[in-house]
């Protein structure tokens, strides 16, 4: 576990302090016009007071397992990035005080994962934890959220009992969730590549959640799933599962892997290396990083269509943050990665419209705020379940004589307006409890 | 007789303190581990027997303390005490059929069991939630106290653990446990005096089982979470590690090798996450300086200047092993 604080200043009020909050102030009085009521205003500027004196945001994810290259370390470098940012927009007393950015690895392990958000919580006194990726663990954490009144924003799981049967009223659920994959991907390729689906999906809380979301949407767009079966999670032998496959074949025409991150990698290969394609299977792919086709290549997944929450080089302002990503860590950001980034700056602004850092106070600043940024676009956090809608992105992989430079793989099809591409309102099962 | 006492006294006043020196979620820890570790060692250290599948029970009685906690609202400290009587009822038939061999095998049938269990863990999602285990399981309240601050729950977890451990202290210094000693040094011989042995090292099984589970019903009231990784086969491992860094067959052995594992886990995790090395190599140096474990060499120390030693002598680890025939 690394820790580090990324910035401190403990200046009392100095002059740079009050150039800064006075210019916010100006900014501030010519947007009033913009925001909703007076008091907000004048209070979001400057005069933030930090419970404890400093402001923890910590992060949990997978550093080292099969989740590690969607995210990981450098997704961390993203937060840390954030908090820079941040500071050299608001000044270093942004927030009122330090922000130290802490984090841990889950190995995919629920229990750890409590365990580490516990400690967060309790012992760094973290007001804030994002990451998160791996179901089982993000249910997890969003529980101990819960218990201790602390905030989570949630960006790497995908299960959407985050927002349904489990939402709570600390934990926001940020980027995806598998029913805006399946609403994408299930309904495009059941429409336009193949009627009849077996699905493979790892047995834990997202493949569950995954196959349930998936066989809903396909059944609506008119396909049907001859057959579904669970995988052990991790898992580095598919080859049951594809001849299994093999054999339903004059029916069968679309194999959907739920997979992700490695266990992903590794299904991808071993679909090519048994010539399942062109023997008129065609592979459907639930979640796909561009992590994934960094490890194999475009011609291993080309032409293959899938449901996005970002690209990169999906347009300017993203391109622009994907540059300085780049020049930081080497690497192309994955959309967890940016997602981490957009989920960590939003909190902080929610913080500074607070003035506190109290939960109570920056959830209700969360609840119903809308807003666009490199990431989200259309974006609105919705009161009722806490799940952060905005547009997603029909994609598919480029062929390889298409990838124009480094890291373009991947081509955006359509785009998927922000009220469509999630679970509607109406059916939602979260009862928040107060 | 009064440097006894004192000794009580000092092991008392550590354990009342011990939540406001270290972060109480960890204190607790301590405590579960220490008491799952001490119940581990009525079989490898007292009876002689190196059970390999102990996770089951110690993940048995988590899963049952919280399942009962969860489902049926049964309040602290019953919910840990049901995870205890659980671990005993699936230790019964489980055991009865181990103990018909001793040494390597019993070490790998007790492991295939464990394995079966965790499969079973896997697969009954409905009860267990499989991978995603179980969450949110309440500490209630105790005498009109809520559990809920760490420091509360660890003065409520703390007479049942003392009480747990002073019932391994009790049996291995009882009658009862002069018989498993016996066993231990002379299984043919103990027969032919004409112990029933097989009835002795099943009782002794079994209460070791049943106090693992309780260990994991305290443990998994600290977490309020349980997932398969209690049932997992490194488990049975660390409870091993941390038995034989202490000293087996001591009293406060099981205890110091807890401690220290997850003072040391927990130290060295926040810098690095390759905090398993550190404590690789202390095992291997404490196996190789230390053969009777940390408390072990200590009481030879004290033993070999102030007279004969009281308890009775752990063999080295490595007679232990080759014990295991």
């Amino acid at each position: 576990m690394a820790r580090g604080t990324t910035a401190e200043s403990r200046t009392g009020i100095t002059r740079r302090r009050f150039l800064t909050a006075a210019g916010a102030g100006v900014a501030g009085a010519a947007l009033a016009p913009l925001a909703s009521p007076w008091p907000r205003v004048s209070r979001a500027q400057g005069a933030v007071r930090l419970t404890h004196g400093k402001l923890v945001i910590g992060i949990i994810n997978d550093q080292s397992g099969v989740y590690a290259d969607l995210a990981g370390l450098k997704a961390v470098e993203a937060v840390k990035m954030a908090v820079e940012d941040f500071q050299k927009k608001y000044g270093q007393n942004a927030v009122g005080g330090p922000i130290e950015v802490i984090s841990a690895d889950h190995q995919n392990k629920p229990d750890l994962g409590s365990a580490k958000a516990q400690e967060f919580y309790d012992r760094d006194g973290a007001s804030m934890i994002v990451g998160v990726d791996t179901s089982s663990v993000g249910l997890a954490v969003a529980n101990v959220a819960a218990q201790k009144r602390k905030i989570h924003i949630n960006v790497g799981a995908a299960t959407s009992a985050l927002t349904n049967d489990n939402c709570n009223k600390y934990t926001f659920h940020y980027a995806y969730d598998t029913v805006m994959l399946a609403n994408g991907t299930a309904t495009e390729v059941t429409r336009k590549i193949g009627k009849n689906w077996y699905i493979v999906y790892p047995n834990y809380a997202f493949g569950q959640d995954m196959n349930r979301s998936f066989t809903r949407a396909i059944q609506k767009a008119g396909g049907k799933v001859l057959l579904a079966d669970a995988t052990p999670f991790p898992n580095d032998d598919f080859s049951t599962y594809l001849i299994k496959a093999r054999g339903m074949r004059p029916l069968l025409n679309i194999v959907g892997t739920m997979h992700a991150g490695q266990d992903l990698v590794n299904f991808v290969k071993q679909y090519n290396e048994f010539g399942l394609r062109k023997q008129g299977l065609n592979l459907a792919i639930g979640l796909l990083f561009l992590s994934d086709i960094h490890s194999l290549g475009v011609q291993a997944y080309q032409g293959t269509l899938y449901t996005t929450a970002w690209e990169w080089s999906m347009d300017r302002q993203a391109r622009e943050w994907a540059d300085r990503f780049l020049a930081r860590t080497k690497v192309r950001p994955t959309f967890v990665m940016a997602g981490d980034y957009s989920a960590t700056w939003q909190y902080l602004e929610a913080v500074r419209r607070a003035g506190t850092d109290d939960s109570e106070k920056v959830v209700a600043a969360l609840e119903g705020y809308r807003f666009s940024d490199f990431f989200i676009r259309n974006g609105g956090i919705r009161k009722q379940d806490h799940l952060v809608v905005h547009d997603a992105y029909l994609a598919r992989v480029k062929a390889p004589n298409e990838v124009k430079e480094p890291w373009d793989y991947v081509e955006i099809v359509s785009k998927i307006p922000a009220r469509e591409a999630f679970l509607p309102l109406s059916q939602s099962t979260c009862k928040m409890g107060a | 007789m009064r440097s006894r006492a004192a000794g009580w006294g000092l092991l008392l006043a550590v354990g009342l303190a011990l939540p406001w020196l270290i972060y109480p979620v960890l204190a607790v820890d301590i405590l579960a581990w220490g008491l799952f570790a001490a119940a581990f060692d009525i079989l490898l250290g007292c009876t002689g027997l190196l059970s390999f599948g102990h996770a089951a029970f110690f993940g048995t009685g988590a899963y049952a303390a919280a399942v009962v906690a969860l489902r049926l609202g049964v309040a602290f400290p019953w919910d840990a005490v049901a995870g205890a009587v659980a671990a005993a009822l699936l230790a019964l038939p489980l055991m009865a059929l181990s103990i018909r061999r001793t040494g390597i095998s019993f070490a790998m049938i007790t492991l295939a069991f464990a394995q079966m269990v965790f499969y079973v863990a896997n697969a009954w999602r409905s009860l267990t939630g499989g991978e995603n285990g179980i969450t949110g399981v309440p500490r209630g309240e105790v005498l009109g106290w809520s559990l809920s601050p760490a420091v509360a729950y660890y003065y409520a977890a703390f007479p049942l653990v003392a009480l747990g451990l002073l019932l391994c202290w009790r049996i291995v210094r009882s009658p009862f446990g002069r018989v498993l000693l016996a066993i231990r040094e002379n299984e043919v011989r103990t027969q032919s005096l004409g112990y029933p042995v097989s009835r002795y090292k099943l009782i002794a099984t079994v209460l070791s089982c049943a106090l693992s589970g309780l260990a994991g019903g305290v443990w998994v009231l600290n977490h309020g979470f349980v997932a398969l990784d209690a049932v997992h086969w490194t488990t049975s491992g660390t409870v091993v590690v941390m038995v034989l860094l202490g000293g087996m067959a001591t009293r406060l052995g099981p205890l110091v090798g807890a401690a220290l594992v997850m003072l040391l886990r927990d130290f060295l995790s926040r810098w690095t996450d390759a905090w398993g090395i550190a404590t690789g190599t202390i095992f291997i140096a404490v196996i190789l300086v230390f053969r009777q474990g940390i408390v072990g060499t200590l009481e030879g120390l004290v033993a070999g200047r102030g007279g004969p030693a009281a308890a009775p002598a752990a063999p080295p680890v490595e007679e232990a092993a080759s014990g295991l025939r």
